[in-house]
């Protein structure tokens, strides 16, 4: 299930209208989702939990301004 | 006029510019045969993204005035090569081998290309690619608009990837040499399928402008040839500051090897697991020479393995969220839909829910994987692993077959040293080793930041014992 809040959503709330939602899903009617990408997006959310677990210092900045 | 034989077709650079001096052929003769044999059998491995025979033979007859004036640029001068098919050609097509990019033309040449053209090498040919350098996350052999990759030693293989036409090119002698780039593993992948030598640069060592971005802090561009001298001639070439690369180590390079300390003095880190476990059993007789052969070198070999850290999370999360942000005009366009790989598709689209915290989380373990290497890099001055675990897979499966994983050791010995050494930035060389079921495998050294010359030296020292590097595929 994916319960992200995308821009035509938010808009869609922003206006408060139910005619703005049904705008909304008539402009991107929701096609079958196909395997490949509920696939994507399992192994992107298997990832996210790898990284949850990994404990790191507060300290620890990311490696911006990228130099080896 | 020379009679062009396979000698001249696999010869290093150093061979080709021995013969050039010696007028046994003229720059322009030279190219000519190259660029015909390109155009002749590039398409048969799908390795010829757009031929530039024209344009070569006139830059060819500008260096043919240069010798006869005796202006001599080095090395490279008169030397033809190619160029994997993301680097910009000026008002040339330049496809990033996909589709939705199949008319894109820039006005420039990328500053790699620049570089070699001021040596007098002669660009002959952009060569194919995995489309978008596969950023998405592919899983065909088929994923470009230039068909599978096919390799020069068995046609139903894989060349590997994503520099597949670069692999392919130089393993079958159409180039002496050609431009690969590398975010994680697309260099090294290539050249040990292809049975070639392959050098992944130290992140920032080579210029990336004018080349396709996929992931700003891990793509590289290096060398891919017959030999690690010839990867240390091209490297030294294509090396140096830009202002144009906001990476740019501002660091140059001479290749020096003679400078460095000689093998004896060297400790190499490996795993026997690797070698003894983890690698396919037909391919482990030939792993186990190249250990024994870089004994005999003198060098002291000990055991280490990498720290353990989610490499493969790692990797995959900060070139998909790079990347998705890169190419989100091509996602939210739709255009995305005419890539060839569906799991290319997919992971595309998927890419763009990444949050900003897995990314953060992601660069900020990244801190430690460097501080860790590093580290590692206090104990040992090289690793050493096998490039690939196996030889190339058939090019009519998917690229994720995997033999049951309750068959790997737990012990993950240094066989995460592509993934590990892209996300630290370091340099690596694949060298081949020999062959598993007629296909050749390769080992691979890798180095601290800008470690290029000590790696070359023991590459060059490894192939003086070694003549792996010199066989050749039957290409008709």
């Amino acid at each position: 299930m994916n319960d992200k809040i995308t821009r035509r959503r938010l808009a869609a709330a922003a206006l408060g209208s139910a005619a703005a939602l049904h705008a909304a899903s008539r402009q991107a009617p929701a096609p079958a989702i196909p395997l490949d990408l509920n696939a994507a997006k399992e192994q992107g959310r298997k990832y996210s939990e790898t990284l949850a677990k990994f404990d790191l210092p507060m300290s620890t900045e990311p490696a911006f301004q990228f130099k080896a | 006029m020379a009679d062009f034989t396979d000698d001249i077709f696999f010869a290093t650079i150093t061979e080709l510019n021995a013969k050039l001096k010696a007028r046994e052929f003229s720059p322009v003769e030279l190219v000519r045969a190259f660029a015909q044999r390109l155009e002749q059998l590039g398409p048969r491995y799908n390795a010829l993204a757009l031929p530039l025979t024209g344009p070569a033979i006139k830059r060819a007859k500008d260096v043919d005035k240069e010798l006869k004036r005796e202006r001599t640029r080095g090395l490279l001068q008169g030397i033809p090569f190619g160029a994997k098919d993301l680097l910009s050609t000026a008002g040339q097509p330049t496809t990033w081998g996909a589709r939705p990019y199949a008319d894109q033309v820039f006005d420039y040449d990328a500053a790699v290309l620049q570089k070699l053209d001021k040596t007098g090498a002669v660009l002959i040919g952009k060569l194919a690619m995995v489309e978008l350098a596969g950023g998405g996350g592919y899983n065909i052999a088929g994923a470009s608009m230039f068909g599978p990759g096919l390799n020069p030693w068995d046609r139903t293989r894989w060349s590997g990837g994503s520099s597949s036409g670069s692999g392919s090119a130089v393993a079958a002698g159409l180039v002496p040499f050609a431009i690969g780039s590398e975010t994680s593993g697309s260099i090294l992948t290539p050249a040990a399928f292809c049975g070639i030598t392959g050098l992944r640069p130290t992140y920032g060592l080579v210029s990336r402008y004018g080349a396709m971005a996929l992931s700003w802090t891990m793509d590289k561009l290096g060398p891919m040839c017959h030999s690690a001298e010839d990867c240390g001639l091209v490297l030294a070439a294509i090396a140096g500051s830009d202002a144009n690369d906001p990476g740019s180590a501002h660091k140059s390079f001479y290749y020096t090897p003679q400078y460095y300390r000689p093998p004896k003095d060297l400790r190499i880190g490996y795993a026997p697991v690797d070698f003894a476990e983890r690698a396919d059993a037909s391919a482990r007789p030939a792993f186990e020479q190249a250990l024994a052969a870089i004994r005999e070198t003198g060098a002291q070999l000990i055991e280490t393995r990498l720290p353990d850290l989610p490499y493969g999370a790692l990797t995959s999360t900060i070139i998909v969220a790079e990347a998705c942000s890169i190419f989100e005009p091509l996602i939210a366009s739709g255009k995305v839909d005419q890539l060839a790989d569906p799991k290319q598709i997919a992971g595309l689209k998927a890419g763009l829910e990444i949050s900003a915290q897995d990314y953060l989380k992601a660069m900020r373990i990244r801190t430690i994987v460097q501080q860790k290497i590093r580290r590692l890099f206090t104990e040992v001055d090289i690793l050493l692993a096998p490039s690939r675990m196996g030889p190339a897979p058939k090019a009519d499966e998917p690229l994720d077959h995997r033999p049951p994983e309750s068959t790997a050791p737990k012990d993950l010995g240094l066989s995460a040293l592509i993934p590990a050494g892209n996300l630290a930035g370091i340099p690596a060389l694949s060298l081949p080793c020999g062959f598993a079921s007629g296909l050749p495998v390769a080992i691979q050294l890798a180095g601290p930041p800008f470690s290029e010359n000590v790696l070359l030296a023991m590459g060059k020292e490894f192939q003086t014992r070694t003549d792996w590097h010199r066989k050749r595929p039957k290409v008709e």
